[in-house]
């Protein structure tokens, strides 16, 4: 009985993203061992160990999550959204005590990043809301100004870490989601309008010259500003230098050398186009093309509206990391540090990947099992 | 509109822009890609083969540093080391065999330094000698085409012209180590980096984040030799690469004059001690030597074994600043504080009169005087002028330890002087509160007798002893001393300036100050005074001299004489002096370790230091000197 039960829900189970998401990860296994594996130090050779344990912990902990139904997600929206606020609160005040930038609390063996799991809580609340009858269907900039609330104060509070790519992530993430709801046309270019102009007055004349400096270097002391420094110059030798087909596996000759320095976390990028040229990045972007694609289906063919908008914020998690990375190391956008999804390394990014993957299998799966 | 069940469907066309500009994105990504790899490839290509691209950081000078009269006290100068480049080693034999014929030394040696280096990237240079003499740079600039993988690569060097004069106070750089790293970049919020070169003493030290400017960084490309050939800026793939120029660090402009020190040092010559100056009204530090001392040239790239094993083998220890950094009895020179409370109190006065006949008893213990037979009937002026122990003894006695540890404490003695320099010591006066603490014992009143005449607990760095003098001096104002007149950039622009600061105010009796000051001045210039003999020529010199007892003698050694005792048991001579006496403008303090007397150890050194100022700065009385000098003159030759 029990196991006609289990084979029915085999069946039944939407595993299309976690294979999605598997296979990118394959790519990135093989490009972090490729990219350390010449490394000095011993601890840099093994880190591609770490990552798969990791990864591993991830998926499970997304299949764990895949079995919450959506609507028990729908009921904790808020709860979960404001006691996130109070650890990012926690940890600015931890910060504070203690010298310098603090982004996580210690639990145990665990460190807890609760900016990363802002960016989910966020598309929970933000979805509550849009679903909820506080909401007028009609989005116009009046209405707007409780949702951009709710993310502009967690985006302030973890650009004070001072954390500045993922502050700017909970913003996009944001502008995704009320896109996706109905923000007009008309709004979305008056805000532009209004924010184009008091932003180069700000820059232009509200500033002095050494304040914009201190500005940019306290928000973010490693960015560099665009096509500029030297980070950005070996990386695009690193790419340009793949041309098609790329050097080979192994062969990266920036990497290997240790021209380029964090070619393991934000430049991974950069290391597989050398090794795997315009083909091989080609390739790499279909398969995040298909995970996106896949997404958006999905949001589509769901009933509920509050899943949908779920489905659309998960979704734009993985696709800003991704653009805003790979416009990073190819010189279109400036440095700010953020991984590319699946590619780099670090477990706090992978374990919101995982959910993110996790919640969109089980509102998929909410269709035919619960 | 109220609120209105929607449909998922109503977000299709929204779904749709967004899956547009999802497609759109990558395109743009997709785009950049081909015009990088495909465009742009073949050029990338190059660059990434040789691993052409170089950040080089360049160092910034450090500021210079001058004396009160703008003459060089440090400055910078160029040198070259012969460096390898492994990467570039291409004909491994062939080079290190010509290397080591150019710079004569034994291809063994080179492949040595070579394997101590082999975990760096093979990319980083390897220093494999240092300063290379400018012959040996020509030979390797010319031969370097044929010695791929070995070049010539210019430091700037630190040099201080006066070696070893003064360089406790100047201090030295040298690379920071891994441990100071964090620890500095937390003190100072300077981000400091591997392979800087930091002050790890001195003024150097203290004031390195002004000294050091900020580096620069350039992107350089560099041949298949390793060296740098043109900069990339002139690539238009590189369009826009802004090299950041370095910023000198700022001068410094000390109080310190050059002449006087050298005056200072010489005259201390083949003694170990020190020696300090100050302006009595301002507390400028004039002179400041400590011998033995080091030569800081030897530290900034790499001191050598044998060097370094030599200073700190030394048992005197030469990296150690006797001014600040090392504390002794200041014997017979604390009279004049325990007289300051005697008077101050009203124990005694003018008139007071003692009998010394060369010792006395108290308690069970006999104190004696130096003087085996006693100096008869003392007042005041003779106690100071011939420094009559059982005066003091005697003052000692209805004198409590706390309220002359008050007075001692008013001029500055057991506390920090507040100068700006590394590891400075406070010294101690002693009172009761101090000894059960530490002690966990009582005060013994017979203690007392022994701290009135400078010995036992009581411990003075020569500068709070120059500054407490100064105070007396200069009517009652203890002064914070210090060496920095200003610090300015190299435009010439004054960035910071220091002012003389008045720590306390005291308001003495008119009468003691008069008392005192004729005491110390009969003390060198009337017969029988303890420096008497070693009085300028031409200046009127205030002063006190004082012994410090290095071990305690048993009653039958007391009178042995100290120049017969071992060497580590004679006692340290001190002398602290203020001149003119009727108008003070310089104060001099000096000691000299196991020098036996103040007077005739440090006293000479004091009267050098104070004429050569006096010759310097103030006309009128260089002429007197000069016109005693040519009587004394006149007087040898007739002999």
């Amino acid at each position: 009985m029990i196991a006609a039960n289990f084979w029915s829900l085999i069946k039944k189970y939407d595993f299309s993203f976690f294979v999605i998401i598997a296979a990118i990860f394959m790519v990135g296994i093989l490009n972090l061992h490729s990219a350390t594996h010449s490394s000095h130090s011993q601890a840099a050779v093994n880190l591609y160990q770490t990552q798969i344990l990791l990864f591993g912990f991830s998926i499970f902990a997304g299949m764990l999550i895949s079995f919450i139904r959506p609507s028990t997600m729908a009921r904790f929206s808020w709860p979960i959204y404001w006691i996130n606020i109070g650890l990012l609160l926690l940890v600015l005040l931890l910060g504070m005590k203690g010298m310098g930038a603090k982004r996580w609390i210690v639990m145990g063996p665990f460190r807890l990043q609760p900016s990363e799991i802002m960016k989910i809580s966020l598309i929970l609340a933000l979805a509550r809301f849009f679903t909820s009858k506080r909401y007028f269907s009609e989005l116009n900039l009046k209405n707007l100004i409780m949702p951009a609330f709710f993310a502009l104060f967690p985006a302030l509070l973890i650009i004070m870490q001072p954390d500045l790519g993922t502050g700017l992530v909970i913003l996009l993430i944001f502008f995704m989601v009320v896109f996706y709801v109905g923000l007009k046309w008309k709004t979305i270019m008056i805000l532009g309008i209004i924010g184009l102009i008091s932003g180069l007055g700000m820059y232009q004349f509200g500033l002095k010259g050494y304040q914009k400096k201190r500005i940019t270097a306290f928000l973010n002391p490693g960015m560099e500003p665009k096509g500029l420094g030297y980070n950005a110059i070996q990386s695009k030798i690193a790419i340009g230098s793949g041309k098609l087909f790329g050097k080979g596996f192994k062969k990266s000759t920036q990497a290997s050398l240790n021209y380029l320095p964090e070619n393991h976390t934000d430049f991974v990028f950069s290391i597989f186009n050398e090794e795997h040229g315009f083909f091989g990045s080609l390739l790499l972007i279909g398969l995040y093309l298909v995970l996106f694609f896949r997404f958006l289906w999905l949001a589509q063919s769901v009933t509920d509206v509050y899943d949908s908008i779920v489905v659309i914020g998960v979704m734009s998690v993985f696709f800003w990391h991704t653009l805003v990375n790979m416009g990073m190391v190819t010189g279109l956008l400036p440095i700010v540090g953020l991984p590319l999804p699946l590619m780099s390394y670090g477990g706090s990014s992978l374990l919101t990947f995982g959910i993110c993957a996790g919640m969109a299998t089980s509102i998929s799966n909410s269709r035919n099992i619960f | 509109m109220l609120y209105t069940e929607n449909s998922v469907k109503d977000y299709k066309p929204r779904a749709m822009v967004i899956g547009n500009i999802v497609a759109l994105s990558f395109a743009v990504i997709l785009g950049r890609l081909w015009y990088l790899q495909i465009y742009n490839g073949e050029k990338f290509f190059r660059y990434s083969l040789a691993n052409s691209l170089r950040k080089e950081n360049i160092k910034a000078p450090r500021g210079l540093v001058f004396s009160r009269n703008n003459k060089l006290l440090i400055h910078n100068v160029p040198r070259f080391d012969a460096i390898i480049i492994p990467q570039y080693l291409s004909n491994r034999k062939t080079s290190l065999k010509k290397l080591a014929k150019i710079i004569d030394m034994p291809v063994e040696a080179i492949e040595k330094t070579l394997r101590k280096r082999s975990s760096q990237p093979r990319y980083m240079s390897v220093i494999i000698k240092k300063n290379i003499t400018k012959k040996e740079v020509a030979i390797m600039e010319t031969e370097n085409f044929k010695i791929p993988g070995v070049s010539v690569r210019q430091f700037i060097g630190r040099e201080y012209p006066d070696k070893e004069i003064g360089a406790h106070l100047l201090g030295y750089i040298s690379e920071i180590n891994d441990k100071q790293i964090p620890r500095l970049r937390k003190k100072f919020g300077h981000k400091y980096r591997p392979g800087d070169h930091i002050g790890q003493a001195g003024i150097e030290e203290i004031l390195d984040l002004h000294l050091r400017g900020e580096d620069g960084q350039q992107i350089v490309e560099v041949d298949a030799l390793g060296r740098a050939r043109r900069y990339v800026s002139t690539d238009n793939l590189f369009k826009g690469i802004i090299n950041r120029s370095f910023k000198r660090g700022d001068n410094l402009r000390l109080t310190i004059d050059k002449d006087l020190q050298k005056t200072a040092y010489d005259s201390l010559e083949g003694k170990v001690g020190s020696a300090v100056a100050v302006n009595v009204e301002t507390g400028e530090i004039l002179v400041m030597v400590s011998r033995p001392s080091f030569d800081p040239s030897q530290f900034g790239r790499g001191i050598t074994r044998k060097y370094w094993n030599s200073l700190i083998t030394n048992e005197n220890n030469p990296l150690l600043d006797r001014n600040i950094q090392e504390h002794y009895s200041p014997g017979s020179t604390f009279k004049t504080i325990t007289a300051l409370a005697g008077l101050e109190e009203g124990l005694i006065d003018e008139k007071t009169e003692i009998n010394c006949k060369g010792h006395i008893k108290f308690g069970t213990r006999k104190f004696h005087c130096w003087k085996k037979n006693g100096h008869g009937k003392v007042n005041i002026y003779k106690a100071i002028k011939e420094s009559c122990d059982i005066y003091f003894y005697k003052l000692a006695q209805i004198l409590d330890v706390d309220v002359l540890a008050k007075y001692a404490n008013m001029l500055g003695l057991g506390m920090k002087t507040g100068i700006s320099l590394p590891r400075e010591i406070p010294g101690l006066i002693p009172t009761k509160k101090w000894k059960k603490e530490y002690t966990g014992e009582s005060w013994q009143r017979g203690e007392t007798l022994s701290v009135a005449i400078g010995q036992s607990f009581v411990l003075a760095t020569p500068l709070q002893l120059v500054m407490s003098y100064a105070a007396l001096a200069n009517g009652g104002k203890v002064l914070r001393p210090y060496y920095l007149k200003d610090i300015f950039n190299n435009a010439g622009e004054i960035v910071e300036k220091t002012s003389p600061k008045i720590i306390r105010e005291l308001s003495f009796k008119p009468k003691t100050l008069k008392i005192l000051k004729k005491a110390l001045f009969s003390a060198v210039n009337e017969k029988k005074g303890t420096a008497y003999w070693f009085r300028g020529r031409g200046i009127k010199m205030a002063g006190k001299t004082g012994t410090s007892q290095v071990v305690r003698l048993s009653s039958d050694k007391i009178y042995t004489k100290c120049e017969e005792m071992e060497y580590k048991f004679r006692h340290h001579g001190m002398f602290v002096s203020y001149a003119p006496a009727d108008d003070p403008k310089i104060a001099v303090s000096v000691v000299v370790e196991h020098g036996c007397h103040g007077s005739t150890a440090a006293a000479p050194v004091a009267r050098d230091i104070i004429t050569h100022y006096m010759k310097k700065y103030h006309s009128d009385i260089r002429a007197k000197i000069i016109a005693e000098e040519k009587i004394l003159a006149q007087r040898n030759k007739k002999q």
